[in-house]
C-alpha cells in the first residue's frame, strides 16, 4: 500500500486492518441491451509471508464472468476457462508449487470468489476481470447497476456473529460449498478504494444521473463518458447508473452474425386495463427497518389509490411470518382502503425475510393470473429454491427492491421467471414513487403471441410485452436483413444493418451471460446435478464461467519456489450504506436493559461507535445542488446545443453532480403523491358536490400534466387515467361545466400543451374556460 | 496398513473439503500447519482428528470464530460459549447464546422484554403490600 501518512485501524481495538487488496477500479462500456466491464483489482501487501487473498463479490444481473488478466512487474498471464474440478486442480497446483495462482470461482446466488494465491511482499499485482452484464431497462432510458459490495443475506440456516473484527457468515456447506464470504465493516472508511471510469454507447442520452455516486461527466468522440468524482470512494454501495433517452425508438446491436432488439412497448400498442387481482407483499425483516419501512408503506398506500373499482386487492406482511391484512381479497372502497392504512401504520420491521412463505402467501390470495407487488429488500441467499417455488405460482411477480447494495439479479430473475418486472432503488431515492411507477405497468400484456420471422433465435424472445418494458430479441443472421415480429393485432420490421465493429462479439455474450443466469437461477440442490451438464454445455459454447465452469491462471516466474502454504487473507468489505451491522450482526435490543456477554469478551461498542481512526483524505466537496433540468441544460451546454455567452464560459469542461436523493425527486413529487393517495375509489377528489369534485379533479390534473404525467407516461399515469375515467364518468354536472370536463378531457387524452402551462394554482371554471378556449 | 501421512490434496479428499477451505483454517488458526514445505508437505492423524473435531463442531452449530477460541488451550477445556446476560429483575438473570441468528434474537427479546415487565410489575405490586 502506497504510504499516506494516515493507517487504518480496526474501529474497537488498536490493531491495524491488514488490506491485501488496495484498489478496485471499473471500467468499461454500457450498451443498450447491456454491458461490457473490466474491473481491475490491484493487491499488495506487506506481510512477511506469502498470501493467499480472497475478494468476494457479487454478480450483477444477467451477469457472467468472461476471463481476467493476472498483470505484475514482467509478467502478464491470461486466465483459461476449465471445468470447475479442473480449475481447482490447476490452482492447487500452482500454489503447491510456489506460482502465482488466480482462481475466480462463481457459488450460488451470483456469489464469486476471487482467489490470487502465494502474492508475495511487496509485489503489486493486478488482476482485471472482464464481466458480461444486464441491464435494467424502461422504455424511457436504462439504469445500471455495479455491486462495489456485498449483501448480508437472510438463510433459515446461516450463521452470523461479530467477532470485533468484523460480522462473519458461515453458509451451510452442503449448499454454498466452500465460498469465502467477506467479513462485514460497520464503515467501510479505510477499506480498499474504489472507483469507476465508464463509457456509454447507447444512442441519444438526453439525461445521466447517480443516485448512488457523485459523478463526473465529459464527451469524448461523441460518447458520454461517466466516471467518479471525487476520484475515490468506498466500498459500501452499488454504482448506480441512470441513463434515460427521449424517443429512444427501437435499437439495434448488430454484432458478428448476432444481433439484439430492443423495441419500446409503446411500438406495440397501450395496454387495456381489465379488473385486477393484486396482492402487496411488503418485507417487514429487520433489514428494513427505519426509512425503507415507511417508505414501503408509502408506496401501498400510493397503490391502492390507483385501484380501479373493480380491481381487488389484498395486504400481506412478512419476516419469517407472514401476517395478512385480510384473508381475502378486497375491494378498493374508502373503508378497505382505511383499514389497509391502519394496517400498515402497525407494521414495524423485524424478524428475518422468508421471502417464499410472503409472495407464496400473496399469491394464494389473488390466485392464478394475479398479480403480486413484492416490496423487498431483497437480502437473501438461497434464492434458486426461491425461484424455483414462485415458478410453481402461476402469478405474476412484480419486484421493487430498496438497498443500496444489490440483491438486483435475484429481483430481476424472480420477475422474469413470472413475467413480471423489477425495479430496484437505492434507499436515497423515493420508493413510494418507484412503486407507483412499477404498480402502473401492472396491467394485462401490451401484445402477447409475437413471432418472429428472419432470423434464428438461440433463445425464442419473450412472447408478451409489457408496459413500460421494451421487448428484449437476441437473433442470429448472417446478412444484414429484415426481422419481422408479428401478433394478433400488429406487425413491425425491423432493418438489421450491418455488423458494427465496436460492437464485436458483444452481443453473443450478452446473450451468453443471460442464458447462463437463467440456467443458474433453475439449478436448486435437487436440480443442481441434472443440470450441470447444460451448464457445462452453454460455457464451453459463449466461453464464459458459471458455476460451472471456472476460470483459473498460473503464473510461472524466476525465483518460485514450493514453500509453506500461503497464509489466508480475506478481503473485508463495509456493510451496504443504510443497513444496520447490528440488524445483522448485532444482539441489544432497544428496550431491553444492555447485557454484558460471559464467556466471550463483550465488544467495546462505545469504542466502535467512535469509528474511524483514518478519515478519508479526499473528502467529497460539497457541488452546488441542482436539478434534472439544470442537468439538462448543463448537458446541451456541454453538447454546444446552447451556446454559452463568452462572460458567462464555465471553468471546467466537466461536469460534477452530486448524489443527492433531491437531484431525483423534490417536493413537487410530494405534493404529487399527497394528491395521487388521496383518490376516491371513483378515481376522482373528494369535493362537497359533483361540481366541486370536478373542480378539485381537473386542478389535480392540471398539476400531474404539467409534471409530466398523462394516460400513458410518467410515474402517475394510473393516477392520471383514474382521473380521467373519473371525469368522463360523473354525472351531476350543468351542461356548461360539462362542456368544460369534456373539453379537458380530450385535451388530456390529446397531450395538449396548454394544460400543462395551466397549473399555476386552483383555477375556477371561469378561468378554466377561458384557457381551454370552452 | 493405515494411512500416516497425507498430502494437502488427499487430506481435503478424505475430509469432503477443499484445499483452500483448510489453508484458511490454517490462517485462522484452527489448525496447525503442515510438515515440510511445497510438495513435501504432509499432514498426520492429528490434522485429520483436528479437522474432523471442527466438523463436528460445526454441525453442532458453532462458528469459526468460536472453534478459534479453543485453540490453543489444552485439550481438557471445553469448547467455550458466548452468551448474552439479561439481568431482568433483582436475582433473575437470563441467559441467551450470542450466535444466534438476528431475526431469532428480536423474537427472544421480545419475550425477555415481557418477563422483565411482568416480574417488575410483580415486585411493583409486593412493594405495595408490604411484602
Amino acid at each position: 500500500m502506497q504510504s499516506t501518512g494516515f493507517e487504518v485501524r480496526y474501529a474497537d481495538r488498536e490493531e491495524p486492518i491488514q488490506l491485501a487488496m488496495q484498489r478496485l477500479w471499473l471500467t468499461g462500456q454500457i450498451l443498450p441491451v447491456g454491458a461490457r466491464l473490466f474491473v481491475r483489482h490491484d493487491f499488495r501487501h506487506d506481510e512477511d509471508q506469502n498470501l493467499e487473498v480472497v475478494y468476494s463479490f457479487m454478480l450483477p444481473r444477467d451477469a457472467a464472468l468472461r476471463k481476467f488478466e493476472v498483470k505484475g512487474e514482467g509478467f502478464e498471464a491470461h486466465s483459461e476457462l476449465r471445468r470447475v474440478e479442473e480449475a481447482v486442480r490447476e490452482y492447487e497446483e500452482g500454489l503447491e508449487a510456489g506460482h502465482l495462482a488466480t482462481l475466480a470461482r462463481s457459488y450460488r446466488d451470483g456469489v464469486v470468489n476471487l482467489s490470487l494465491g502465494n502474492l508475495r511482499k511487496g509485489q503489486d499485482i493486478s488482476v482485471t476481470l472482464e464481466v458480461l452484464a444486464g441491464v435494467e431497462l424502461t422504455d424511457s432510458g436504462l439504469r445500471f447497476r455495479f455491486p462495489f459490495t456485498i449483501a448480508p443475506g437472510y438463510h433459515a440456516q446461516a450463521r452470523m456473529i461479530d467477532t470485533g473484527a468484523g460480522g462473519e457468515i458461515e453458509l451451510p456447506a452442503s449448499e454454498f460449498g466452500d465460498v469465502i464470504l467477506p467479513t462485514f465493516q460497520r464503515s467501510a472508511e479505510g477499506l480498499h478504494d474504489v472507483g469507476f471510469d465508464l463509457g456509454l454507447r447507447v444512442g441519444e442520452v438526453s439525461e445521466i444521473s447517480s443516485p448512488s455516486h457523485a459523478v463526473r461527466m465529459r464527451k469524448e468522440d461523441g460518447a458520454w463518458r461517466v466516471s467518479l468524482s471525487p476520484a475515490v470512494d468506498v466500498p459500501n454501495r452499488d454504482l448506480v447508473l441512470d441513463v434515460r433517452q427521449e424517443n429512444a425508438g427501437v435499437q439495434i446491436l448488430s454484432g458478428e452474425k448476432r444481433f439484439v432488439l430492443a423495441v419500446p412497448s409503446t411500438q406495440f400498442g397501450k395496454s387495456e386495463n381489465g379488473p385486477r387481482k393484486v396482492a402487496f407483499v411488503v418485507d417487514r425483516s429487520g433489514s428494513m427497518q427505519g426509512a425503507p419501512m415507511a417508505q414501503a408503506k408509502r408506496a401501498v398506500e400510493a397503490c391502492l389509490a390507483a385501484l380501479a373499482p373493480e380491481d381487488q386487492f389484498g395486504i400481506i406482511a412478512f419476516d419469517d411470518r407472514v401476517e395478512p391484512f385480510e384473508h381475502r381479497l378486497c375491494k378498493p372502497t374508502a373503508a378497505t382502503r382505511l383499514h389497509s392504512a391502519e394496517f400498515l401504520s402497525h407494521i414495524n420491521a423485524r424478524g428475518g425475510t422468508e421471502l417464499a412463505a410472503g409472495f407464496a402467501a400473496g399469491a394464494k390470495l389473488v390466485g392464478e393470473g394475479g398479480f403480486v407487488l413484492v416490496v423487498t429488500d431483497g437480502q437473501v441467499m438461497g434464492t434458486e429454491e426461491i425461484l424455483a417455488q414462485a415458478r410453481a405460482h402461476n402469478v405474476r411477480i412484480f419486484c421493487l427492491g430498496i438497498g443500496s447494495a444489490s440483491q438486483d439479479r435475484f429481483l430481476a430473475l424472480l420477475a422474469e421467471a413470472t413475467g413480471g418486472v423489477s425495479r430496484f432503488v437505492t434507499p436515497k431515492e423515493r420508493v413510494d414513487l418507484a412503486a407507483v411507477d412499477l404498480f402502473a405497468s401492472i396491467a394485462p400484456p401490451v401484445a402477447a403471441g409475437i413471432e418472429l420471422t428472419g432470423a434464428d433465435f438461440a433463445v425464442l424472445p419473450p412472447a408478451t410485452v409489457h408496459a413500460g418494458v421494451p421487448w428484449v430479441a437476441f437473433g442470429e443472421r448472417a446478412d444484414p436483413g429484415e426481422v419481422t415480429a408479428s401478433w394478433p393485432g400488429g406487425r413491425l420490421t425491423f432493418n438489421i444493418p450491418a455488423p458494427d465493429p465496436a460492437v464485436a462479439d458483444a452481443v453473443r455474450l450478452l446473450e451468453g451471460s443471460r442464458r447462463i443466469t437463467d440456467l443458474e437461477s433453475r439449478m436448486t440442490s435437487a436440480a443442481e446435478k441434472s443440470l450441470e451438464p447444460q451448464l457445462v454445455a452453454l460455457s464451453e459454447e459463449y466461453g464464459l464461467a458459471s458455476r460451472a465452469c471456472s476460470l483459473v491462471a498460473v503464473v510461472k516466474q524466476a525465483g518460485d519456489e514450493a514453500g509453506a502454504p500461503p497464509l489466508t487473507r480475506v478481503v473485508p468489505v463495509g456493510m451496504p450504506e443504510g443497513t444496520e451491522f447490528d440488524s445483522y450482526f448485532g444482539a441489544v435490543g432497544g428496550a431491553l436493559p444492555s447485557p454484558p456477554m460471559v464467556s466471550a469478551p463483550a465488544p467495546d461498542r462505545a469504542a466502535r461507535a467512535g469509528g474511524i481512526v483514518r478519515r478519508r483524505a479526499m473528502e467529497p466537496t460539497s457541488p452546488p445542488r441542482a436539478t434534472r433540468s439544470l442537468m439538462r441544460k448543463a448537458m446541451d451546454f456541454m453538447e454546444g446545443v446552447i451556446a454559452p455567452a463568452p462572460a458567462q464560459a464555465p471553468p471546467a469542461e466537466d461536469i460534477v453532480m452530486e448524489a443527492e436523493a433531491s437531484l431525483v425527486y423534490g417536493d413537487e413529487e410530494d405534493r404529487l403523491l399527497t394528491l395521487a393517495s388521496s383518490l376516491e375509489p371513483d378515481g376522482g377528489l373528494p369535493g362537497t358536490s359533483p361540481e366541486d369534485r370536478a373542480l378539485k379533479t381537473i386542478n389535480a390534473l392540471l398539476l400531474f400534466c404539467s409534471e409530466g404525467h398523462t394516460p400513458t407516461q410518467g410515474v402517475f399515469r394510473a393516477h392520471v387515467k383514474r382521473m380521467v375515467g373519473f371525469l368522463e364518468n360523473l354525472d351531476g354536472l350543468s351542461k356548461d361545466r360539462g362542456v368544460i370536463v369534456g373539453r379537458v378531457v380530450e385535451m388530456v387524452r390529446a397531450g395538449d400543451a396548454k394544460l400543462a402551462a395551466g397549473s399555476g394554482g386552483a383555477l375556477g371554471w371561469d378561468e378554466l374556460e377561458r384557457m381551454i378556449g370552452a | 496398513m493405515d494411512k500416516t501421512e497425507w498430502t494437502l490434496s488427499e487430506l481435503a479428499a478424505e475430509l469432503g473439503l477443499t484445499p483452500r477451505t483448510i489453508r484458511y483454517y490454517i490462517s485462522r488458526g484452527l489448525v496447525d500447519g503442515p510438515r515440510g514445505a511445497g510438495r513435501g508437505a504432509s499432514y498426520d492423524a492429528r490434522h485429520l482428528a483436528r479437522l474432523r473435531e471442527i466438523q463436528q463442531l460445526q454441525s453442532e452449530g458453532r462458528m469459526l470464530a468460536e472453534v478459534a477460541q479453543r485453540a490453543g488451550r489444552s485439550d481438557d477445556l471445553p469448547t467455550p460459549e458466548a452468551w448474552w446476560r439479561y439481568p431482568v429483575a433483582e436475582g433473575v438473570v437470563i441467559e441467551v447464546r450470542a450466535d444466534l441468528a438476528p431475526w431469532r434474537l428480536k423474537h427472544i427479546h421480545r419475550v425477555i422484554s415481557e418477563a422483565a415487565k411482568a416480574l417488575k410489575q410483580e415486585d411493583r405490586d409486593d412493594a405495595e403490600h408490604g411484602i
